[in-house]
């Protein structure tokens, strides 16, 4: 937690270097054009004024030797007053470039990792990526982003499956705002099969929709008990027990569900729950993927990026060409997080390279497990 | 409370292009408004040195009155302008504070509870994927995608989107063969594109050039060649020398490289070198964030399963079609401890649920036997479907 708090200080600090410069400049903008404004204003005014005087003489007249003076001083005093404002001006220009200076150093400029394998400079790839957000946007239902990126990319719109995952996406949003009709309708819609993955979604949609019903209060007693009799039964088997605690919210409901122990079943938290729940279950149900594929590589990137450029720096200071090992490996190991990791991987403890079919796991007598490679290298004692 | 994950935390390092977008803005209004102030300040000692003169020849109250007038027009002229320019250059700067502003959103404050971090965070991640897409559809010239996008997901402001509408003006007038915008854009950022030494305003005379050739202007063509190409650099002259002789050759010409020179896909040329230029001017890189981000990602999670046939998982991204082309070309993840998974349970092996092998060498966790087990000691593999009769079952070792 600890590591996490410095964590956090240390990426505030660029966002702050950043924001002190250009709090700086803003300030002086801000006096700047106030300064201006009046400035301009009373050397105007001076002029006007004496313009003003000047009416007293007759247009042919000339005029005195004090309103010679009096021009001549206020000519000077403008022209050094203009003068000194664009020089002040002038003078923010280094506050404004500090701002990019800070900016340069705090973040990173040149985020190509290596010059050899741009991947996403090839023709083929940015074509498959198109495609891959074309599905992500059809994934969450918005079907009017992808159409116009199929017409723009030159996409073909048949390669695109319908997505299930459309309507599980807006019933979870139903969910969430405490709309609970949609998922219900669903859930009796899958029963079968959602009984079959042992899920107790229907279940506690059920749950809430009874909760929903009591916290109107006790007129809606009779509501909640035909409620219950009408969708409880079919749960008895394996929920006997929730219900049976279910139905003692009556006894509560003189006094409001909001006064009584369970309240928490009605709080935002459980219907942030449910709809988690709901895209859970019902993408398992239908075997479809919960988060969309451009997501999950796009948060590993963003937690991979940082690092590779790290290591890419270090490596070109001492001068090490490629960040790409000829191994084809790359040379740090990623954190990502847990559930993104998908497949079990088996790194040789001998010769820490990470197994493949070419080279793979062998059991020893004794139950250690090494790579082949290792293995005939300690057999032919080249190890 | 569950402690949070460092990788839920996200790392704003690589977002050089939202705060550098703006800032050069920032820094071209500045330098708009120094032009305006010192444009004003010399026309008004233009007149001032006039009504000086006067003085000195002692002109009559008439002649200094009208003199006078025109010094006071021209200060409010740029009393005007200077707080026009200097409201530009103050909404330019409230726009860096914008970005900034977002950039710090993702840091809930600690005390909060692992939920709502984990909301607000995995908001902010939404946010940052449809920016990056945003940035890529503008850079493809996907230009009704990407304002779609912004304007439903509500990140307007914190996309490079109306600066982009410049550039999107300037290539669909290149696309109509005209250089009108483009030779607007090439003046107004005429500094900034020396100091890169951009080659791009020289290629549009060129281009256009060869336009009044093809029109048979040839004349017109000299004229224009006079005067464009007077004040050429040294590596231009072999390039110039080439169009020059344009002037003898007919437009359907076979020989090259004249030919290639009449070829109307170097409007398509100028597209594209325009959108590079333009990059370069906002010291953007090549390629795209979501590109360089993409790319990264589909390194950390690439296992060599995913290229195997009996590998593949079905949730995993990289085993997916399109995305296990694109990474077909890039190095595996690093892996420096064994990480196994059991493929019954999906939880991972370790001293809690010790691996365990059936006499066909496949691997499952200890947690896993009692879902393969059937009565009297039959174990079917969950793999290939192999049944065994009471099998000797091995724990193994893995470091």
């Amino acid at each position: 937690m600890t590591d996490n708090a410095s964590e956090i200080s240390k990426e505030k600090d660029c966002c702050m270097m950043v924001d002190v410069e250009l709090t700086k400049v803003l300030d002086k903008f801000t006096a700047m054009q106030g300064h201006t404004n009046r400035v301009l204003s009373d050397v105007t005014a001076s002029f006007e004024g004496f313009q003003a005087a000047l009416n007293e003489v007759p247009p042919d007249g000339n005029l005195s030797f004090e309103q010679h003076a009096l021009l001549r001083d206020l000519l000077a005093k403008s022209r050094e007053k203009l003068r000194r404002l664009t020089t002040d001006h002038r003078d923010i220009h280094t506050s404004v470039s500090k701002v990019g200076k800070t900016i340069d150093r705090n973040f990173i400029s040149d985020l190509s990792l290596t010059t050899k394998s741009d991947v996403m400079l090839e023709e083929r790839n940015v074509h498959l990526l198109n495609k891959v957000i074309a599905q992500h946007f059809y994934r969450q239902g918005k079907d009017d982003i992808a159409d116009t990126l199929v017409k723009e990319a030159n996409l073909s719109k048949d390669e695109f499956t319908q997505e299930p995952f459309a309507e599980l996406h807006s019933i979870w949003e139903c969910i969430q705002n405490k709309n609970i009709q949609p998922a219900l309708e669903w859930a009796s819609r899958y029963s079968k099969e959602l009984m079959e993955k042992n899920s107790t979604l229907e279940f506690k949609l059920h749950r809430l929709a009874y909760m929903q019903i009591l916290s109107k209060g006790i007129n809606a007693q009779t509501e909640a008990l035909k409620y219950a009799r009408t969708h409880f039964a079919k749960f008895v088997n394996i929920f006997q027990k929730d219900i049976q605690i279910l139905m003692g919210a009556l006894m509560y409901l003189p006094v409001g569900i909001d006064n009584s122990p369970y309240r928490t079943l009605i709080e935002p938290k459980t219907w942030t729950e449910a709809a988690d729940t709901f895209l859970k279950d019902a993408c398992h149900t239908l075997g479809i993927i919960k988060e969309s594929p451009l997501s999950i590589v796009a948060s590993a990137g963003c937690i991979a990026l940082p690092a590779l450029l790290n290591i890419k720096q270090a490596m070109r200071k001492r001068q090490v060409p490629e960040l790409w090992s000829e191994r084809d490996e790359l040379p740090i190991e990623i954190e990502l997080e847990p559930e993104h990791r998908y497949h079990s991987s088996f790194t040789c403890p001998i010769l820490r390279q990470l197994t493949s079919e070419d080279n793979p796991p062998m059991k020893l007598t004794c139950g250690h497990v090494i790579s082949r490679d290792a293995l005939s290298k300690l057999s032919n004692g080249t190890l | 409370m569950k402690d949070f994950h460092p990788s839920e935390m996200t790392d704003i390092k690589c977002e050089y292009p939202t705060l550098k977008v703006p800032y050069e803005i920032l820094n071209k209004k500045f330098r708009l408004t120094q032009k305006a102030l010192d444009r004003g300040l010399s026309q008004i000692q233009c007149f001032e040195s006039e009504l000086q003169k006067g003085l000195d020849e002692n002109a009559k109250a008439a002649d200094i009155t009208r003199l006078l007038g025109g010094v006071v027009e021209k200060l409010q002229v740029l009393k005007r302008k200077a707080d026009e320019s200097m409201s530009d250059e103050l909404s330019a700067g409230l726009e860096c504070k914008r970005r900034l502003e977002h950039l710090r959103q993702q840091y809930v404050p600690l005390p909060s509870s692992y939920e709502v971090k984990l909301a607000a965070t995995n908001r902010w991640k939404k946010i940052r994927l449809d920016r990056m897409i945003v940035e890529h559809f503008l850079r493809l010239g996907y230009y009704e995608s990407a304002e779609r996008l912004a304007t439903q997901s509500n990140i307007r402001e914190l996309t490079n989107l109306d600066i982009f509408q410049t550039s999107r003006e300037v290539e669909e007038d290149l696309k109509k063969r005209q250089t009108i915008k483009c030779m607007a854009w090439c003046l107004d950022n005429r500094s900034k594109l020396r100091k890169i030494s951009s080659n791009i305003e020289f290629q549009l005379k060129v281009q256009e050039f060869i336009e009044l050739i093809r029109a048979d202007r040839r004349l017109d063509a000299v004229q224009h060649a006079r005067k464009a190409f007077a004040n050429y650099e040294k590596d231009q002259l072999k390039e110039i020398q080439k169009c020059m002789a344009l002037l003898a050759f007919p437009t359907n010409t076979d020989i090259e490289p004249y030919k290639s020179l009449f070829d109307p896909k170097r409007w398509n040329d100028l597209v594209l070198g325009f959108r590079l230029e333009n990059y370069r001017l906002f010291q953007l890189s090549t390629q795209s964030v979501l590109g360089v981000t993409i790319q990264a990602g589909l390194s950390a999670l690439k296992t060599p399963q995913c290229y195997s046939e009996c590998g593949k998982c079905v949730n995993c991204p990289v085993c997916q079609p399109n995305f296990n082309e694109i990474a077909a070309g890039l190095p595996y993840s690093h892996v420096a401890q064994s990480r196994l998974f059991c493929r019954v349970t999906g939880l991972p092996l370790n001293e809690h649920n010790l691996p365990m092998m059936l006499p066909n060498g496949q691997i499952f966790g200890q947690l896993a036997l009692s879902q393969l087990s059937k009565d009297n000691g039959v174990i079917v593999c969950p793999k290939t479907n192999r049944i065994f009769q009471q099998p000797k079952i091995e724990k193994v070792f893995v470091m």
